[in-house]
């Protein structure tokens, strides 16, 4: 028995015990609720993403709409074919399966099916069709999801406008980059609970955050003119075996793009396919080069001499300096020496003695040469500069390539002479097109574009793109000057095969010889307005390196005849 | 006179004997919770790995009925009658230990601890036989030597008894958290015999002394490792308790899995059964971890009712240990009281982050079928030796 000094002490020691265990449970209890409350939602949000699992829902790209709202780039519903590693029950079925309808190499799918993921993407943009064909076979792991791909129902119409889109739904070219913020919308997700392994717990359910569908762009192009200019196009390149032909057409007051035809064109929905005749063991890098020369925009990613055509600055420049009016007189005796160099007129015998006017009809190099002369280096620089020519036009495309022209300090007066009647310097059609714009509608230098306005699914404008606008390029009465020496040069002058029956046509050709001089290689130009007193829309035919005849009067000037013979009429120009 | 002789045969009909009604009711409680929450920790893997839910509740069943069975007759075996098996389990629970390297040993998670008891399919962990055997030893021996323990030499003696049966399962079954078990009750009941308090302290601050130092070695070793170099084990366990996120993949993935349930129950918890660490991601969540699991579904308020059930059963063993008949049904008691607090303590101390993590299980409740037995033994000591208090000394 204990005694009753001794049960004192113990029992003392028992006490000092369950005391002291009783306050580290305490201090435990305080640790918990630290855990449960303090860091509760640390640990909350931890747990929750090492739970979740996300399969994230592709967003319906927004379509892109002519003017008229014909759409030119739709979604289709495609499928995506993933694995889950974790599902699957039968790897070898569904490596035999999958390599089989995807038509993928086995060791591809192996490696897919192999790799120890959450889900891996086996492939993506799968015909619908073979998607269903592919759930039927009921694989467990094998997952097929619906999305959307990319559809340009008219092949390849505008293709280096409007451009295409990658596998995830990013635009690669054309309008499709430029605007990919808008078009492209916010893909959703699907977050669903999963255990370690991977395993769906079917009665956490899912939580669903839904895609934004992109806005829809709507440009100024507009399907039946770029769809006959393409054809005119792809005639002449044919009739003339040139090597390539790239018609614009604008709205010269507001700098709307009706049409942009470069020929040959590409098919949207096949953009990565290689021209027949491509050797088929090139490498990777210049299978890309030969892409990138299919898929380069002529009109604005490459610069040309523009010859002639040009000569519409240099009057205009002449003009509003001062420099000469309409009633000056010329003489050309066939050549002009500036400096110590001869400088001969495309017409060796002379056109003799000329008012502007007629200078300007017989494009006549020494006259124009004249102008330039007059008017000086400095002031001659500071016109170009004052057009806008030495900067890019803002056009909404990407890759416009800049001007190349002399340094000031490099310019002679042979310099200025060339560069008076076009030559020696280069520039990209949309700035000709452009600046001649600008000369004739009035003095206001207008940003060329296609976008006008987004609008969301229910057709409601969320945006309406504004573009900005030079004025006083030229006064109104040179531009106005202008219009009446260019109806000339198209009634009387050169530029006659681009006249239209009916209507008042300003126009002006251009036959540019390519560099090195000399090769037989010659861009024919044309570039018409309409109509000549108001115009309301511009256009420009390039044919590049015609056979045969090479004028820019007889291959181009009909080429802009043609088109608009038809499209007046459509656009309800009298 | 009358009235008082009456009242004395009420008394005596009714039992000289007191009971532990609430000692047996605190633990069929937490036995019965430990079954459900192992239920809902386990099913789902229990399918996964064997096709059935209630696998380890099945076999956590059974350990429970073999338990209580044992613990009614340990009840009602007046408890001086163990006296004489004292050496003898001391002894048997040293030579036991290194069966586990005989063929007769399992190896199960990376240690082998385990005895295999041919004919049942339970496995013996020769730990649990030692905790229970020293404390029968150790009480036994606080009764031989009486007032000598006031001594330095008793008290050293009754230190160093416990020793060699630690080293062994620290040495043999590298098993330190069990190895602090036992001699953290042997001290426990030391402390009890013995009046003297200056010694424990200097006891216990050399301990915490020792344990600074280990961190401090730790935490320079790792700073100083080289890339690639192996950190030792323990070292590792260490920083990945200073830091768990630090080594989310490694180490600390066990403690960080127990802090993201914990941290995710908040303080309603998610409800039973709604545990969504249990499903795979937290391993030995049925076992050491279950009181994570128990946080993120029952929230804090789970956590506190288990914590109070723990206190109850330490107020009550204290209550018996104070009233025991003698010194040696109290060292008992005293012993009994010791293992569960230390292992309830370790364990969740463990689960919350609160000291680096070691394999220990929650009393009653994690699922382990030797070590639920024997703690029911132990339990059937404690009411045995409530049994021998008369009512009249209460």
């Amino acid at each position: 028995m204990l005694t009753d000094n001794n049960k004192i002490f113990h029992r003392k020691k028992i006490l000092t015990i369950f005391l002291v265990c009783t306050g580290i449970f305490l201090a435990l209890l305080g640790r918990l609720v630290y855990l449960c409350v303090w860091e509760s939602e640390h640990y909350s949000a931890m747990a929750t993403q090492l739970h979740e699992r996300e399969r994230s829902i592709k967003a319906a790209r927004g379509r892109i709409l002519d003017r008229n709202g014909i759409v030119l780039a739709d979604n289709r519903t495609v499928c995506t074919i993933s694995v889950i590693h974790n599902q699957v029950e039968d790897p070898e079925k569904v490596i035999e399966v999958l390599s089989r309808e995807l038509e993928l190499s086995e060791d591809y799918v192996r490696g897919r099916v192999e790799k120890y993921s959450a889900m891996e993407r086996v492939k993506s943009n799968v015909d619908k069709e073979l998607g269903d064909r592919i759930r039927e076979y009921d694989l467990a792991g094998v997952k097929v999801d619906e999305d959307y791909k990319r559809y340009y129902p008219y092949d390849d119409l505008a293709s280096k406008v409007l451009g295409f889109t990658g596998g995830d739904n990013q635009g690669i070219i054309g309008l499709e980059v430029v605007y990919d913020e808008y078009l492209q919308g916010e893909p959703g997700e699907i977050l669903t609970m999963t255990d370690a392994r991977g395993i769906e717990v079917e009665a956490a359910g899912e939580r669903r955050v839904e895609p934004v569908s992109g806005l829809d762009l709507h440009i100024s192009l507009d399907r039946n003119i770029q769809s006959y200019a393409a054809q005119l196009a792809r005639q002449a390149m044919a009739t003339k075996e040139a090597d390539s032909v790239s018609i614009l057409v604008m709205n010269p007051q507001n700098g709307e793009i009706y049409a942009c035809v470069n020929v040959p064109e590409f098919d949207l929905n096949n953009p990565f396919e290689l021209p027949e005749g491509t050797p088929e063991n090139i490498s990777e890098e210049e299978s890309r080069n030969i892409l990138n020369g299919i898929w380069r925009n002529g009109c604005i990613n490459d610069t040309y001499e523009p010859g002639s055509t040009f000569k519409i600055i240099t009057a205009a420049a002449g003009l509003e300096a001062g420099v000469v009016t309409t009633e000056s007189d010329f003489s050309c005796p066939g050549f002009i020496v500036v400096d110590d160099r001869t400088i001969h007129c495309h017409k060796r015998a002379g056109h003799g003695s000329q008012n502007f006017t007629q200078t300007m009809m017989n494009s006549c190099n020494p006259a124009l040469i004249s102008v330039g002369l007059r008017l000086g280096i400095d002031n001659y620089y500071s016109y170009f500069e004052k057009f806008g020519l030495k900067k890019m036009t803002g056009v909404d495309l990407p890759g416009e390539a800049g001007t190349i022209m002399h340094r000031k300090e490099d310019m002679g007066n042979v310099e200025l002479a060339t560069v008076a009647f076009g030559q020696s310097f280069q520039i990209t059609p949309i700035q000709l097109l452009t600046t001649v714009s600008s000369v004739i509608n009035g003095g206001r230098r207008i940003t060329p574009h296609f976008g006008i306005q987004t609008t969301d699914a229910r057709g409601n404008v969320v945006e309406r793109f504004e573009y900005p606008v030079a004025t006083e390029i030229v006064s109104g009465e040179t531009s106005a000057t202008m219009r009446g020496i260019l109806e000339m040069v198209v009634q009387e002058g050169s530029g006659s095969n681009g006249k239209v029956e009916g209507f008042r046509i300003g126009g002006k050709t251009a036959t540019s010889q390519t560099l090195p001089r000399g090769s037989g290689r010659y861009i024919a130009s044309f570039i018409g307005f309409a109509p000549a007193d108001d115009p309301q829309v511009i256009a420009i035919a390039i044919v590049n390196n015609p056979q045969g005849v090479y004028y820019g009067s007889q291959v181009a000037a009909p080429i802009v005849r043609q088109l608009y013979e038809n499209i007046l009429p459509y656009l309800g120009i009298e | 006179m009358r009235a008082q002789v009456r009242h004395r045969r009420k008394r005596k009909e009714q039992s000289e004997y007191f009971f532990d009604y609430s000692l047996l009711f605190v633990v069929l409680f937490l036995l019965g919770f430990g079954l459900v929450m192992i239920y809902s920790a386990s099913s789902y893997e229990a399918f996964q790995s064997y096709g059935e839910t209630t696998y380890y509740m099945k076999r956590q069943l059974i350990a429970i009925v073999i338990g209580m069975v044992m613990m009614i007759v340990v009840a009602n075996i007046p408890y001086h009658f163990w006296e004489r098996f004292a050496l003898l389990g001391y002894l048997i629970s040293m030579a036991l230990v290194p069966v586990v390297l005989t063929p007769l040993g399992v190896e199960s998670h990376g240690a082998r601890r385990w005895i295999k008891i041919p004919g049942i399919g339970l496995n013996l962990q020769p730990a649990e036989v030692a905790k229970l055997c020293l404390i029968l030893f150790l009480a036994v021996m606080v009764c031989k030597i009486g007032k000598n323990v006031r001594t330095m030499k008793g008290f050293i003696l009754m230190v160093v008894l416990p020793i060699p049966v630690v080293l062994e399962i620290y040495l043999i079954t590298r098993n330190l958290s069990s190895a602090i078990i036992i001699m953290g009750i042997s001290v426990l009941m030391v402390f009890v015999a013995s009046p003297d308090y200056k010694k424990f302290i200097v006891m216990g601050a050399l301990v915490v002394a020792a344990a600074a130092l280990v961190v401090f070695l730790a935490v320079s070793s790792t700073q100083n490792a080289a890339e690639g170099e192996e950190v030792n084990f323990r070292f590792g366990r260490i920083t990945a308790w200073l830091d768990p996120e630090s080594d989310a993949a490694g180490t600390g993935f066990q403690t960080l899995q127990g802090l993201y349930a914990i941290g995710s129950g908040g303080v309603w918890g998610k409800g039973l059964g709604q545990s969504m660490q249990k499903l795979n991601y937290l391993p030995e969540a049925q076992n050491d971890m279950i009181f994570s699991i128990i946080c993120e579904e029952l929230g804090l308020f789970g956590a506190i009712a288990v914590i109070i059930m723990f206190v109850m059963l330490l107020w009550r063993m204290m209550v018996i240990a104070n009233n025991a008949p003698d010194l040696f049904g109290a060292m008992l008691v005293v012993g009994v009281m010791g293992h569960i607090a230390i292992q309830a303590i370790l364990n969740i101390a463990v689960v919350t982050n609160s000291i680096p993590n070691t394999g220990i299980s929650l009393p009653f409740i994690s699922y382990g079928g030797s070590s639920v037995m024997f703690l029911l033994i132990e339990i059937g000591l404690v009411l045995s030796v409530a049994r021998r208090i008369q009512l009249k000394e209460l």
